[in-house]
């Protein structure tokens, strides 16, 4: 009887390239990080179980869930609003998956396990709010869209769940998005080409930062 | 080639660098100049004169202004598929190697053939075309059109792709300014020192505006000196953008501005990864409009003669680009600020002819001036030019008195006064002010968030063009929410203006009001007299203020001159409406990355990658590509290779990628009474571990979508949609949910990209899927049983859904694993199928066994049929509430003579079918009266080996058996069908229970 392998590859394994993209006669004005190997998990509060939702919450992450458009961190996972009474927990896969969390919010909230349903990609460095202004129609300035700042939106057509990350160690902004699957490597191109012209540092990471 | 020495550029001076000569070619001559040149300017300084025809009349013609107003020096800039046609030379970029050529010229510029049409001027007066191209009427395409195009018209097209990329950007700010003139930059002082985020776009490539040219003093120092010293306090301002080679053109709703930026025309070609243009949506909170003033000119005839120029081109030619237009000049003006051009000639060492002034009263420092250096001053008006192609060679002068004069000079400056840039303020149907002291009309209010300050303002002096700026930069700061210490504004001295208004001097020979289009005084007269009064009437009777500039040097003048001949003041007469954009804005610009394979974004499905390894043809629907068919070696058409995949499936086992389904989980212990409502038939009954199909109507009664759901727990269903209706569903149902039914406790989530479905169907399907779930999974009929789902283990180690449901008439199963695992499993089918001959199959096959089975899919739910049109009444539920039940009740609705789904067979089994033949009775004449329905889908029925169709036919299933006729007029064909039962296969369903 044959063998089976289950592989799992991105939506992004394709059209990929780590390395340098666009052009070199620039210092490399965008990091493109592609992240693998995350439980995307969507909780959604049921009727009337809000305030319930978000007690559990907080003590299941140790911080409270967004209430606004906006994405808190904890050590191990990250909340992200996305929409009233409901949110998105992204974490390092295994920690937060969809058994555990089940279990935790099953009084309050029904969950949608999104863990394949999206590819994560960061988009870092001096040059990345003025990429950026090229594909997605919010104002990014420090002041508008500060650390934590997140917002469901469209981006190039496309829907996306958007929000800021912590600064990189170099005080370079960091901006995260997470994309359906299937319009990841549409959307992926798309940024190459907005990209390009400040030089492009393609990186991978296995695993959530 | 040896470039032609600049025999008309000063030997110093101007902001121009010497230092960086450039090379470029006109009309197939080498020419030099320098970086910080125009083309225009260059041009100037190499003492071309002529640079282009005329529209209408083909008459020479040369440069009229420096600015993006220009009408006349258009030409074709650049070659092959770069070619852009009507680039105004005023405004282009010198860059090394650019080659430009005149247009609207055959065959040279020197000798236009078309020049003829001068000839016939008598009859192409103010509404020729009206006039004369009357009937026949299919004349006008065929013939009138074409020849007229030819003769009159402007550059060409390249005719092929542009090979360059445009992008398209958002930006915003607290302040948004347009204009870099004293004005502009006033007010980027104020708004940036206030701490708001400021924009500041300029069209030039140099900041500074008029300041550029005619200089002045401000803070006690000169204009350039305060200029530097302004950029360089805003580039220490972190929130401060100066954005040059950027024309503000529109303004939008909300605060939203349009604006081109002008990346990379100044090159070549752009370098590397870059984009020629970008179109930037700015969002400001307030806007300052310091977009200046335009000069105008008067009407007088051969006002078109090359060497004839704008007072103010002509001081920006001399003092920016170190360039003379012409070596002894005259000048005629009805105002003060012309008076500055003898100044900045007699500087360049010019001569200077005369100066004309309309004026009664001219000063005794003027006329000091022109005593000591020993030109007349003249108290009148320029009434003619004697001149041609080579330019200028007498002015006619009629004197105040009546008496005439001559001037002997090879150049004209003229200076009607100016009118203020008022278009960004008046976009939003605006209609400017007149204002009496400088004649001419102001802006009267602005868009929200908008105000204009300096000249555009219809503030002249210096002074106070500061002076409005930085108090208009301050004010929309503040108004923004910024009350930063604005520290002392810049200050300057006024210079008078003093005009006399003169819009037009009569005399023989052709006046030209409107020089791009070739308007002229006495064509607005004509339509005066033929009762084209109103302003609106007159532009379209005359074409005034039509052409790419709109008019910007002309409208005034035509209104002024309609305004006299009717008898009418200037204000009474008004103005037409201005609309955006400011300038031509390619079309590419607002395509921006949107074009070819990115027109739009594409959806991948998981196996998409190992589709195209296989060889897959792909086909687009919606923004999926999906896998068509799967061609093989030998294979001489598509029909072959879905034929083959039919029939392997037929007789062994197949899989498609059906990932494309709208997935939505639907949460919550509502969640069946929820489905209820927006089901015909019911789900809150079904079992879990069961799936149903299920049909949604609109509120209109209409068929919405169909689909199957499967109820995995209590209070957890797994809905599908077709592909095409999955945004819309997802949110018809959020909808429901939220808005219609509050009072559910129900959630929803899509997760149509969370899954890789894929249908695995066939006789084989079974033995095929047994390979590889684990030994422990029972998949027999007992138990897995036709319509079953639930989750199994698969070999190796993942989990998936599997549910029993067949659209092919099958034994099937559709078998769905997170996404990311899709790829595996595609491969995984493969190997498991291998000794089964497992073959993928693509949209085409998946069509023709629905066909074959009688499935309705997108072509019967059209948004036109209801659930008995579909054969589908029963599944509507009596015993329950459900959106559209009420209306799907009406009596059209329920008419027993619907066009209804039914099979149908041509008579002669070879014939092939297409969709879209309209059915009408057999020996009926075709037509309307006739028509009795039509054919929705078609297929080759590998199984019954000929053409089957489905069709919606009146009373179709009353009519089983009869011979009905299929009209195509499309495609003139014509057929004998017979109707029969949809289902051509399998109808009692045994293989799909099997």
């Amino acid at each position: 009887m044959a063998e089976f392998s289950w592989l799992s590859r991105s939506p992004l394994e394709h059209a990929l390239v780590v390395g340098a993209h666009g052009a070199r006669d620039v210092a490399s004005g965008i990091s493109l990080t592609e992240v693998r190997n995350f439980n995307l998990i969507q909780i959604m509060a049921r009727r009337g179980k809000g305030a319930e939702l978000a007690s559990a919450a907080t003590a299941r992450f140790g911080v409270a869930a967004p209430a606004v458009p906006k994405a808190v961190s904890a050590s191990d996972v990250t909340l992200i609003w996305s929409g009233p009474d409901q949110f998105l927990v992204l974490s390092k896969s295994g920690k937060h998956a969809m058994d555990i969390l089940s279990h935790a919010f099953s009084q309050s909230a029904s969950l949608s396990d999104q863990s394949h349903a999206r590819a994560l990609i960061s988009v870092a460095g001096a040059k990345a709010r003025t990429m950026l202004a090229k594909l997605s129609s919010i104002d990014l300035h420090p002041t508008a869209f500060p650390i934590g700042a997140a917002a469901a939106t469209s981006i190039d057509h496309t829907s996306v769940n958007f929000w800021r990350g912590n600064d990189r160690p170099d005080g370079q902004p960091v901006f995260n998005v997470l994309v359906l699957a299937s319009f990841a490597e549409s959307l992926w191109r798309t940024m190459l080409d907005a990209a390009a012209e400040y030089g492009v540092d393609i990186g991978l990471s296995e695993e959530l930062g | 080639m040896v470039s032609h020495a600049q025999s008309h550029r000063l030997e110093s001076g101007g902001l121009i660098d010497r230092s960086a000569p450039l090379n470029f070619r006109f009309d197939g001559k080498t020419f030099a100049g320098f970086q910080g040149d125009t083309l225009a300017s260059a041009l100037i300084a190499n003492g071309v004169k002529l640079v282009g025809r005329s529209f209408k009349y083909h008459r020479p013609r040369g440069i009229l202004t420096s600015g993006s107003e220009e009408p006349n020096a258009l030409v074709e800039l650049r070659t092959g598929a770069r070619r852009e046609p009507n680039t105004k030379a005023t405004t282009t970029e010198l860059y090394d190697g650019l080659e430009a050529a005149s247009q609207n010229r055959w065959p040279s510029l020197r000798h236009d053939l078309m020049a003829v049409n001068q000839l016939f001027s008598p009859i192409f007066v103010a509404g020729f075309y009206y006039k004369t191209f009357m009937w026949p009427a299919k004349f006008w395409e065929a013939i009138y059109e074409p020849a007229i195009r030819r003769a009159a018209g402007l550059g060409r097209a390249a005719g092929v792709a542009d090979p360059d990329h445009y992008d398209k950007a958002w930006a915003y700010c607290d302040v948004l300014i347009a204009g870099s003139g004293p004005a502009g930059l006033g007010a980027a002082l104020a708004a940036g020192r206030s701490g708001a985020r400021v924009i500041l776009c300029e069209e030039d490539f140099a900041l500074g505006g008029r300041l550029l040219a005619d200089g002045g003093t401000i803070d006690g120092m000169p204009a350039a000196e305060w200029i530097s010293g302004t950029l360089a306090e805003l580039a220490t301002l972190p929130d401060v953008g100066i954005m040059s080679r950027t024309t503000l053109f529109g303004v939008y709703d909300g605060g939203t501005y349009g604006a081109i930026e002008r990346v990379n025309d100044h090159l070549p070609s752009p370098p590397e990864h870059q984009v020629r243009q970008r179109l930037w949506r700015i969002v400001a909170k307030r806007c300052v409009v310091a977009a200046g003033a335009i000069e105008r000119p008067i009407v007088f005839a051969g006002n078109d003669t090359p060497g004839v120029m704008m007072a103010s081109a002509v001081r920006t030619y001399v003092a920016r680009y170190a360039a003379t237009p012409t070596r002894r000049i005259a000048l005629f003006t009805n105002n003060e600020d012309g008076w500055r051009t003898v100044e900045t000639a007699l500087g360049a060492g010019l001569q200077i002819a005369a100066v004309v002034d309309a004026r009664p009263d001219v000063s005794a420092a003027h006329r000091a001036l022109a005593g000591k250096t020993g030109f007349p001053v003249l108290n009148g008006s320029v009434s003619g030019v004697d001149g041609g192609k080579d330019g200028v060679r007498k002015i006619l002068v009629a004197l105040a008195g009546g008496a005439r004069a001559e001037v002997e000079a090879d150049g004209l400056a003229v200076s009607g006064g100016w009118n203020p840039a008022v278009g960004l303020t008046s976009y939003h149907r605006g209609r400017p002010k007149w204002q009496d002291d400088i004649s001419a009309f102001v802006p009267d209010g602005a868009p929200p968030g908008m105000v204009a300050a300096g000249a555009a303002n219809g503030a002249f002096g210096l002074g106070a063009c500061l002076r409005q700026g930085f108090a208009a930069g301050a004010a929309a700061a503040q108004s923004a929410g910024h009350n930063g210490n604005t520290g002392t504004p810049p200050v300057a001295d006024d210079e008078a203006f003093l005009l006399t208004p003169l819009w037009h001097v009569a005399g023989k020979g052709k006046a030209f009001v409107d020089y791009q289009h070739d308007v002229t005084a006495s064509d607005i007269e004509l339509a005066q007299r033929e009762g084209f009064e109103s302003v609106e009437h007159l532009k379209r009777y005359t074409t005034l203020g039509m052409a790419t500039d709109q008019g910007k040097t002309s409208n005034v003048a035509g209104l002024a001159i309609m305004a006299a001949v009717s008898g009418k003041s200037i204000p009474e007469t008004g103005t037409t409406i201005y609309r955006p954009p400011y300038l031509p804005v390619a079309i590419g610009a607002f395509a921006g990355h949107h074009r070819d394979e990115n027109f739009h974004a594409t959806r991948l499905t998981p196996s998409h990658h190992w589709a195209a390894e296989q060889g897959a043809v792909f086909v687009d629907t919606g923004l999926w590509k999906r896998a068509q068919w799967y061609p093989r070696a030998g294979e001489k058409d598509w029909l072959e290779s879905v034929t083959r995949e039919v029939k392997a499936v037929r007789s062994g086992v197949g899989f498609c990628d059906v990932s494309t389904l709208g997935k939505i989980d639907v949460h919550g212990p509502d969640a069946g009474a929820f489905l209820d409502r927006v089901y015909i038939n019911t789900f809150s009954n079904l079992a879990v571990g069961k799936a149903r199909y299920g049909l949604m109507l609109r509120e209109d009664g209409m068929v919405y979508d169909d689909g199957t759901t499967s109820r995995l727990a209590e209070d957890h269903y797994f809905l599908t949609t077709t592909t095409a209706k999955a945004g819309p569903v997802m949110q018809h149902l959020e909808f429901c949910r939220q808005v219609l039914f509050p009072e559910l406790d129900v959630q929803l989530t899509s997760v149509s990209d969370q899954w890789a479905q894929f249908s695995v169907a066939g006789p084989s399907a079974r033995a095929l899927l047994k390979q590889l779930v684990e030994e422990s999974e029972d998949l027999s009929n007992e138990g897995f049983p036709f319509m079953g789902a639930r989750q199994v283990a698969l070999r190796g180690g993942i989990r998936a859904r599997l549910f029993r449901i067949s659209f092919s008439g099958e034994m099937a199963f559709e078998i769905s694993v997170p996404a990311r695992f899709g790829n595996a499993l595609v491969r995984n089918l493969m190997l498991a199928g291998k000794q089964f001959g497992a073959t993928p199959y693509g949209t085409e096959a998946l069509g023709v066994m629905r066909i074959e089975k009688g499935h309705v899919a997108g072509p019967e739910l059209n948004g036109t049929t209801t659930a008995a049109d579909l054969g589908l009444a029963k599944m509507m539920s009596t015993k329950k509430d459900f959106i559209g039940r009420v209306m799907a009740g009406r009596e059209a609705l329920a008419a027993a003579d619907r066009q209804v789904v039914v099979g149908i067979k041509p008579t002669d089994k070879t014939r092939r079918l297409r969709s879209g033949a309209h059915v009408i009775p057999k020996g009926e004449i075709p037509g309307s009266a006739n028509d009795q329905g039509y054919v929705t889908s078609v297929c080759f029925s590998p199984t019954l080996d000929q053409w089957i169709g489905l069709a919606l036919v009146e009373r179709g299933r009353e009519r089983i058996g009869e011979i009905v006729h299929a009209h195509d007029p499309l495609r003139g064909e014509s057929y004998d069908v017979e109707l029969c039962n949809p289902v051509f296969y399998d109808p009692d369903g045994g293989r799909q229970r099997g």
